[in-house]
């Protein structure tokens, strides 16, 4: 007698054609979110086909820390800590895009070296990111030394920070109305000459990585996307720059000195592999370090001693209104849309933030179909993103 | 959508790429290759050698309870809510004393604990105190075993210790 349990044997499938026999399943598999190429906690949810992805889909969240709802309880000064929390490899640029959300409702005029300051600082800030994008891009790449030069270099940076505000990583140094501490002459002459040492770091680094054989086949025609896609996902910075489309807010929508300086925008031109590709995003990186050098050049020379603080009261109000103000962060546009209620009110009514890695991360999904995984890897990593921005 | 695709190469393209591989990697180890001799070690041996902190570095929150008129703005600048002060007034005929800038102490601090665990080091505090008492020392070695030793009473005995070591005259 036959059990209950007794289903007898399974049904075969039938098969109609050979492609229909080779057909295997998706297979889910978890990157993150303690994935070292996914730079933070982030977690990707990839529907394999063997070794080529079919599907990806990012997953937000685990650096969520309500900083947006948080700050409607801080008054303006304390807000700026957290800010500083957004992009922790580039706090510099977070402070003053804030700063001067607040700024420009309170109409405080900043003095002429609190400016030329903030933008030796941010260049210096643009600097360290932009090494520690190379770094660990490399890094996931399987290239461990460059890594390690890019650290010794950013390491500089960071001392003359440290010096300079007193932190390392979070400053709270860029305030409203002007900058907390100023500079010795001593620290300049250091400015100065770490970056003779940088551009000449900046070539090796370019023989190095970007030219060899090795990185070039793996990072050219992986990822490519067009300027009509960044477009549609609303791409900015190095992503949209190495697509090949010349936007630099300094350059088109000069804020603070930076209509005073000379400088290029450098874009992916295809010298290796095809615009809007990993190598091309990589490479736009590389060259605004070069460029950046070349602003805080001519800032160190138009330097001159004065106040490094502007007159602010001592218990911010901001005026009824709401003001939007974007700028140019290392990884792409930040803007603050910063809203006040009036009413001798010390807390905003609302602060959003419109964050540059959160629109490259939603262009995961795009480029992700078609991809083996390692060349999936790359992609993350030539989109540079940062999480406590994503999630904030 | 992009994925590589290894067309069929020439010969004087195979070649072509192989000579590339082979110069560029040449050329990159060159690069590593020079640091056997000529560049020092950029890293030190943190316990036995010990970087010399910056004059700013923001460190562990000192308050020095002598100098401290409980005025109560370092508690309102903070933007995390970790120094709870509480104070009450002096008894009658009591003697005014005077911090060292100056000030006159009107109020008796009863308490001043800064729970270290919640503090991000931003220095908001600092920069509002009126008779500076309230700095960031250089101390960063302290950690604990329970979260509850990271408040530190700054009018406990053990804590009003580390003056002599902390506050410069």
């Amino acid at each position: 007698m036959q059990s209950k349990w007794d289903i007898g044997e399974p049904e075969k499938p039938t098969i109609n054609s050979e492609t229909e026999q080779l057909k295997s399943e998706l297979l889910t598999l978890n990157m993150g979110p303690q994935h070292p190429a996914t730079h933070g906690v982030l977690r990707v949810e990839i529907w394999t086909d063997s070794e080529i992805v079919a599907h990806a889909i990012p997953h937000l969240g685990y650096l969520h820390r309500c900083m947006e709802k948080h700050a409607e309880n801080l008054d303006y000064r304390g807000i700026i800590p957290f800010v500083d929390r957004l992009d922790y490899l580039a706090s510099m640029s977070m402070e003053w895009g804030y700063v001067m959300a607040v700024e420009k409702m309170l109409g405080t005029e900043v003095p002429r070296r609190a400016e030329l300051l903030r933008i030796l600082t941010a260049e210096l800030q643009r600097i360290a990111s932009h090494l520690m994008a190379f770094g660990t891009y490399a890094l996931d790449l399987g290239a461990f030394t460059p890594f390690l030069y890019a650290f010794e270099e950013r390491e500089k940076i960071l001392r003359l920070f440290e010096e300079v505000s007193g932190a390392r990583l979070l400053y709270n140094y860029i305030w409203i109305g002007g900058v907390w501490n100023d500079w010795t002459d001593d620290q300049i002459a250091r400015v100065s000459s770490f970056v003779d040492v940088m551009e000449q770091e900046a070539k090796k680094y370019h023989e190095l990585v970007s030219l060899n054989k090795i990185f070039v086949e793996r990072t050219s025609n992986v990822g490519v996307l067009t300027v009509e896609d960044c477009f549609t996902y609303g791409a900015t910075g190095p992503v949209l720059r190495g697509s090949g489309y010349k936007w630099d807010l300094r350059k088109n929508k000069p804020y603070s000195l930076y209509s005073e300086l000379e400088f290029d925008v450098p874009v992916g031109d295809g010298e290796r592999g095809v615009v809007g590709d990993c190598w091309n995003r990589y490479i736009v990186r590389m060259r605004e370090v070069v460029e950046s050098i070349k602003i805080i050049r001519q800032v160190i020379d138009k330097l001159e001693p004065g106040p490094v603080m502007g007159k602010v009261p001592k218990i911010i109000k901001l005026p009824k209104g709401e003001v939007y103000v974007r700028s140019e962060a290392p990884r792409g546009e930040i803007g603050f849309h910063l809203v006040s209620e009036g009413n001798d009110s010390k807390t905003p009514y609302r602060l959003k933030v419109k964050s540059p890695c959160f629109t490259h991360t939603s262009m995961l999904p795009h480029m992700a179909p078609g991809q083996m995984v390692a060349d999936f890897v790359a992609s993350i990593g030539s989109i540079d993103i940062v999480l406590g921005e994503v999630d904030r | 959508m992009s994925t590589t695709v290894h067309e069929s190469s020439s010969v004087k393209e195979y070649f072509k790429a192989l000579y590339d591989g082979i110069y560029t990697t040449a050329k990159g180890m060159w690069i590593t290759f020079r640091y056997v001799w000529a560049v020092k070690p950029a890293s030190i041996e943190y316990p036995e050698v010990r970087e010399v902190l910056p004059e700013r570095a923001r460190m562990r929150l000192f308050n020095d309870a002598q100098n401290c008129i409980s005025c109560t703005q370092c508690a309102m600048a903070c933007p995390v809510d970790c120094i709870y002060i509480a104070s009450e007034k002096l008894p009658e005929g009591a003697e005014i004393k005077k911090t060292s800038n100056g000030q006159p102490i009107r109020l008796k601090l009863t308490q001043f604990t800064i729970d270290t665990s919640l503090c991000c080091y931003c220095g908001l505090c600092t920069t509002v105190c009126p008779t500076e008492c309230l700095t960031h020392s250089h101390d960063y070695e302290f950690s604990q075993y329970t979260i509850d030793a990271m408040k530190y009473d700054y009018l406990a005995p053990d804590v009003v210790a580390w003056r002599d070591r902390i506050v410069k005259a």
